[in-house]
């Protein structure tokens, strides 16, 4: 080998040029080699078992979930109590001990903005044709709803100061405030609910809440009557907030497709108590009181923020240092158990109970090894929820043992729940012909929160010697396309339940649901006796009728274990002690906030 | 002469200690570093927990650094070849043929080096999946351009050399001489450059990991880091000892690039 | 002139490249953009998926759609977010500036600090000091950048409580426009930091051997010779031959910058391209994607053309100081 050759010596600048050249490119190299080791926050914040937080999956919106064809759904009548399951004592002892919850004594102070810390980034403002808490947040600030519904599920009058719900249950009359007016002054009508109505049954996501409207009938400005083709109880609830915002039909009627219209978000005009004054995509949403809101001396507030954080450390230490008043997108157990030992930040599990998010391992019984039942009885007694539970989840969810959320009256607890039993799971195996190592699975999840159970459950069923390799989504639309086209064995998910189980239930076991998208039946899951009792279920009036009903699904359901069913996340929200009727109700913050004040500190 | 640089010496066994961990260190410390060993987030020095602590699903963080040197390594290492191969060729052909031929081929470069590094390969593995064969594509595929254009410095600068000249007059075909007789004498820059990119496929991989695009059926520093990343305020074990790895590791090619760049430039050391 | 005006040619050409190339990448993806764009609610329905595949021109042949993507983008339209609902410019124009800020402050502030370190270890290369800053640049660009960066949160989250950490205003910020760049200053800091720390080590220490460099050269002994001040010598004319490379490699690396950038963002929550990018990453949001990697293309592109410029400015200035030796 030749020596190497030194530059030839030709005076200092053909050397520094040279020396320059090697530098430049070394460092260049270098430079490269650092610098990329980038770091994308997002992604690596959400990587963590984020079970707990309010977003159903990272993507916030995209998490909404499709309602494909559905037969009538019938729902009782929403006025029923749907209470918690969990006792006031629970849910108090869920929250922090802080005894830090300022006792305030004077009544309600006007003034002060409310800074939101939220990791969920909204597509767009418009709530009637897009589902889920990153939309309905802001949109239910800025927008207002026919009905608002109190910690029983029972409605209360806002924008309809009143309304008749015909004998026949096909007609659903609207009584208007009088004096309401957008955020650019002209008045809210009748017109306005109709044409509310009818995009969000023919956009929205979840199909079944307005698929029986037939027409909204406008006799004067002050009147609606929605018309129904059926019996539809479940229409009261869907005219919540979050659900049914009353958008201007002057401005949105124009004939452009309203998912992409620039209206969504460009001088956005609602009826709510606050109007929107900033919006940066991903960043900030600024929002002002609403001087003219029909309700008088509402909202207190004179200011709403909405800070998009893409790290919810930062948002945990925004509510220690107070330059963050509230938030539900805390990250982990870890961020939540530390707030919960601040004495300056008050964490409770209360609120959000329409919710209602379950948290699975579903597969796909296409698949051949699945789709015999003792292999999925086995993998379900290999795997303990509890241990997700108390020890993955420190303890911040709990376990779910059906698809119904143990908070709703329709639960049944007596199902059977496949407790941890690993002697159970290997004798169904062997009992199936299956020796120790003999099956070998795939497993998704949405990325990145979910990977703490997929790689959990790669552990245990490493214990009856089944081996799984995690298959990773870049990304959730990826994974969601790959569990809509069943490309997948097994998958972790989270799907709510929507308070009512015909919003959010049926929509993962009826066999007419199988239509290729997320968040339908996706399982395949095909049981004519199941299809019936949902059915009947959908139209019966009567609540302990149902309940049965109910109560029968979940057993067949789980005995066929199309389903292992982990845990269900509460959601838990974090405020500081400053923050008066802060948004706890049963959609949580996807509620106005007009009500909501700040004690002077 | 590279001896005599304390610093370079420090590299060289820095990146023995390293490869002896990756390679001998799951044999000497035997745990599996999937396997849950206790609860989350517990501190190093916690009772019933292993030495450096537990992450956010109650594995030990020790078996995933002493584990994780391996996939970060093997990711690196192959994106390393690639880029030499495909640089090296490159600015070969570029630097020796000159004219039309170096024109195309440095625009062709230049393609690939106005394009933000990571960004591109983000954009590459999260279209096609992280497998580490992938990750060490998309890898490769945004390193090479420094490399290329090194070559074809010392390419145009060798070529004109007395005895490249001879080797013509005698009739070596051309490849021969670029084989046998440019690039031998072209390999101190580039061996120095290629310490220094095996630590820059390092810095890469694991920020792709810490990403998450990752491969996550392996263990590697860079997914250690951004599974954690939520907790490590509160968890700070989980974050700096995998970090740490990745500093020591690519730190040991640094010197090690810089101590052989002094050797070949004596010059720098500014005697 | 002509140079120049050939150079631009070259860059013009170098963009269609880069688009051509971006655009195939994402073109050959597995993954159907038609259910990216249909989210969720329209996944199920194949009519809705059809109507889609028809508006955004995506049953047209790989050919055509680039077609009308490059014509598109001459007149300035770069298209529409499948996410967001409004236009990819728009979305672009609001990040820019950050992370230009971000990235101009920490060149500065790298180069700046950088070529001070670098005169220093340079006249006294064999002392302890010298030998210290050497390993401190080695170690500064082998740390993991998004590491030093969460380092620095703990720390100043945890530790020194004196300057934000995330963000770039103050969400409740009510002042003037002085006040506001205040804010926005102090926000600029940590970040800023990071990113330069990382190349403050290289050109420090390519300042140093710039600097030995002519420290020894005849000119330089020349001038001594004359009785020239030390200083003199130094500051005037050593410096001048420190700072080309520098700069020259600074402008160079812009694109590794903005690779950097993205990670800084991302870990400081910099409202910046970087952040945008990956978030349109995660979301498979291609029309972003694209229009990101185009634009962080050319202002690379830009950059370099700039610093040609700069350096031939600058460097005939030496020629001649070095060829009067």
């Amino acid at each position: 080998m030749s020596q190497p050759v030194r530059p030839i010596a030709a005076g200092p600048r053909r050397r520094s040029r040279l020396l320059f050249t090697i530098i430049a490119v070394l460092s260049a190299l270098a430079l490269f080699a650092t610098a990329c080791g980038s770091d994308a926050a997002d992604t690596a914040t959400e990587v963590l078992s984020d079970t707990v937080t309010s977003d159903n999956t990272a993507t916030s919106d995209e998490a909404a979930e499709p309602e494909a064809t559905e037969p009538a759904a019938e729902d009782t009548d929403s006025d029923q109590a749907v209470d918690t399951g969990l006792n006031e004592e629970e849910l108090e002892d869920l929250g922090s001990d802080d005894a830090n919850v300022a006792a305030v004594d004077s009544g309600p102070v006007a003034g002060g903005t409310l800074v939101i810390g939220s990791t969920q980034i909204p597509r767009h403002l418009n709530g009637t044709v897009q589902s889920g808490l990153a939309t309905a947040v802001p949109g239910t600030q800025l927008n207002a709803s026919p009905l608002l519904f109190d910690e029983n599920f029972n409605p209360q009058p806002y924008l309809a100061e009143s309304w008749v719900v015909a004998d026949d249950g096909l007609s659903v009359t609207l009584n208007l405030v009088e004096g309401a007016v957008f955020h650019d002054g002209m008045p809210i009508t009748s017109e306005d609910v109709a044409f509310s109505v009818i995009t969000a049954r023919d956009n929205h996501p979840f199909k079944t809440m307005f698929a029986p409207v037939t027409d909204v009938a406008t006799p004067d400005p002050q009147t609606a009557v929605i018309n129904l083709s059926q019996s539809h109880p479940a229409i009261l609830l869907a005219m919540s907030p979050g659900l049914l915002p009353i958008i201007p039909k002057h401005i949105f009627d124009d004939g452009q497709d309203m998912a992409t219209h620039p209206r969504n978000t460009e001088d956005f005009v609602g009826s709510g108590p606050f109007k929107l004054v900033e919006y940066e995509a991903g960043t900030i949403i600024r929002m002002e009181k609403f001087d003219d809101f029909f309700i008088p001396e509402r909202p207190y507030l004179d200011e709403i923020i909405i800070e998009i954080n893409s790290d919810p450390t930062a948002i945990v230490l925004g509510l220690e240092n107070g330059t963050t008043h509230v938030s539900t997108t805390m990250g982990s157990a870890a961020n939540i158990l530390r707030l919960q030992d601040n004495p300056d930040v008050v964490v409770t599990a209360e609120g959000h109970e329409a919710i209602g998010q379950v948290q699975w391992l579903e597969f796909n019984v296409a698949d051949p090894i699945l789709s015999d039942q003792a292999v999925r009885q086995a993998i379900a007694y290999a795997i303990d929820r509890e241990f997700l539970a108390d020890v993955i989840d420190q303890g911040t969810t709990f376990p779910a043992t059906t698809g119904i959320v143990a908070s709703s009256p329709f639960h049944n607890a007596a199902s059977e729940a496949y407790d941890v039993d690993l002697d159970a799971a290997r004798t169904l195996l062997a009992d199936a012909g299956y020796a120790d190592g003999d099956i070998s699975l795939t497993i998704d999840y949405i990325p990145p929160q979910q990977a703490p159970y997929a790689e959990y459950v790669v552990q245990a069923l490493e214990e009856i010697g089944i081996t799984t390799e995690l298959n990773v989504s870049p990304d959730f639309p990826t994974w969601a396309e790959r569990v809509a086209k069943g490309e997948h064995q097994m998958t972790i998910n989270n799907v709510w339940n929507w308070g009512d189980p015909v919003i959010g239930v049926h929509r993962t076991y009826l066999s007419s649901n199988r239509v290729g998208a997320i968040w339908t039946n996706n399982t395949g899951y095909e049981n004519a006796e199941v299809d019936a009792l949902l059915d009947k279920a959908a139209q019966e009036f009567d609540r302990d009728a149902r309940i049965e009903i109910y109560g029968e699904f979940q057993d067949i359901v789980n005995e066929d274990v199309p389903i292992y069913f982990l845990t269900t996340p509460p959601f838990w929200q974090a405020y500081n002690p400053a923050v008066q009727n802060p948004s706890v109700g049963i959609w949580g913050l996807m509620s106005p906030m007009h009500e909501v004040w700040l004690a002077q500190q | 002469m590279f001896f005599r640089n304390k610093a370079a010496v420090a590299g060289l066994f820095l990146l023995l200690g390293v490869i002896l961990m990756t390679f001998l260190g799951p044999y000497v410390y035997d745990e599996d570093p999937k396997d849950i060993v206790a609860r989350p987030l517990k501190g190093p020095g916690t009772e019933d927990v292993p030495g450096l602590g537990t992450d956010y699903l109650g594995r030990d963080v020790l078996a995933g650094v002493v584990n994780g040197g391996l996939t970060s390594l093997r990711v690196a290492a192959i994106a390393a070849a690639l880029i030499v191969m495909i640089g090296v060729t490159i600015g070969a052909v570029s630097g020796f043929y000159g004219g039309v031929i170096d024109n195309a081929l440095m625009r062709f470069t230049e393609v690939f080096q106005v394009l933000p590094a990571l960004l591109f390969a983000m954009v590459v593995v999260a279209l096609f999946g992280p497998s580490p064969w992938k990750v060490s594509i998309a890898i490769g595929l945004v390193l090479w351009p420094q490399l290329a254009r090194l070559t074809r410095a010392e390419f145009l600068r060798l070529k004109n050399m007395e005895f490249v000249k001879a080797a013509q007059a005698i009739g070596s075909s051309d490849l021969r001489i670029i084989m046998r007789v440019i690039l031998p004498n072209a390999l101190p820059p580039l061996i120095v450059a290629t310490t220094l990119v095996m630590g820059g496929a390092i810095l890469l991989e694991a920020g792709l990991a810490f990403l998450g695009l990752g491969d996550a059926n392996e263990v590697s520093w860079g997914l250690m880091i951004g599974q954690n990343r939520t907790n490590f305020i509160t968890s700070w074990w989980t974050v700096t000892f995998p970090g740490l790895a990745i500093f020591v590791t690519v730190l040991s090619f640094s010197l090690i690039g810089d101590g052989l760049q002094d050797a070949f430039n004596p010059k720098l050391r500014g005697r | 002139m002509k140079r120049f005006a050939i150079r631009m040619l070259w860059s013009i050409g170098l963009v269609l490249a880069v688009i051509f190339l971006n655009f195939s990448l994402i073109h050959l993806a597995p993954g159907d953009p038609a259910t990216v764009i249909a989210g969720e609610s329209g996944a199920g329905d194949p009519a809705v998926i059809e109507q889609i595949r028809a508006d955004y021109g995506l049953d047209r042949s790989f050919v055509a759609q680039l077609a009308s993507y490059v014509v598109r983008v001459a007149q300035g339209d770069l298209g529409d977010s499948f996410f967001f609902n409004q236009s990819v410019v728009s979305l672009i124009w609001a990040r820019l500036w950050p992370t230009i800020l971000l990235v101009a402050t920490a060149l500065i502030f790298a180069i700046v600090v950088g070529v001070l370190v670098g005169i220093f270890t340079a006249r006294r290369p064999e002392s302890r000091l010298s030998h210290s800053a050497t390993i401190l640049a080695l170690a500064g660009y082998s740390m993991p950048v998004f590491w030093t960066g969460l380092m620095l949160v703990i720390l100043f989250a945890s530790v020194f409580k004196v300057l934000p950490i995330s963000g770039m205003r103050d969400v409740q910020f009510d002042g003037g426009l002085l006040a506001s760049w205040v804010d926005i200053g102090e926000h600029l800091i940590l970040p800023a930091f990071t990113l330069g720390f990382l190349f403050l080590a290289q050109y420090s220490r390519l300042a140093r051997a710039s600097m030995l460099e002519v420290l020894q050269s005849d000119f330089v002994r020349t001038a001594r010779s004359k009785g020239l001040s030390e200083r003199v010598v130094v500051y005037k004319h050593a410096l001048r031959n420190a700072v080309i490379p520098v700069v020259t490699v600074a402008g160079l690396q812009f694109g590794t910058m903005l690779s950097g950038a993205i990670l800084v963002e991302t870990v400081f929550n910099w409202p910046g391209l970087g952040r945008l990018a990956f978030d349109a990453v995660l979301r498979r949001d291609a029309p972003v994607l694209l229009g990101v990697l185009l634009v962080s293309t050319l202002l690379v592109i830009v950059v370099n053309l700039l610093t040609d410029v700069v350096y031939r400015i600058i460097d005939p200035r030496i020629r001649v100081g070095s060829a009067a030796a």
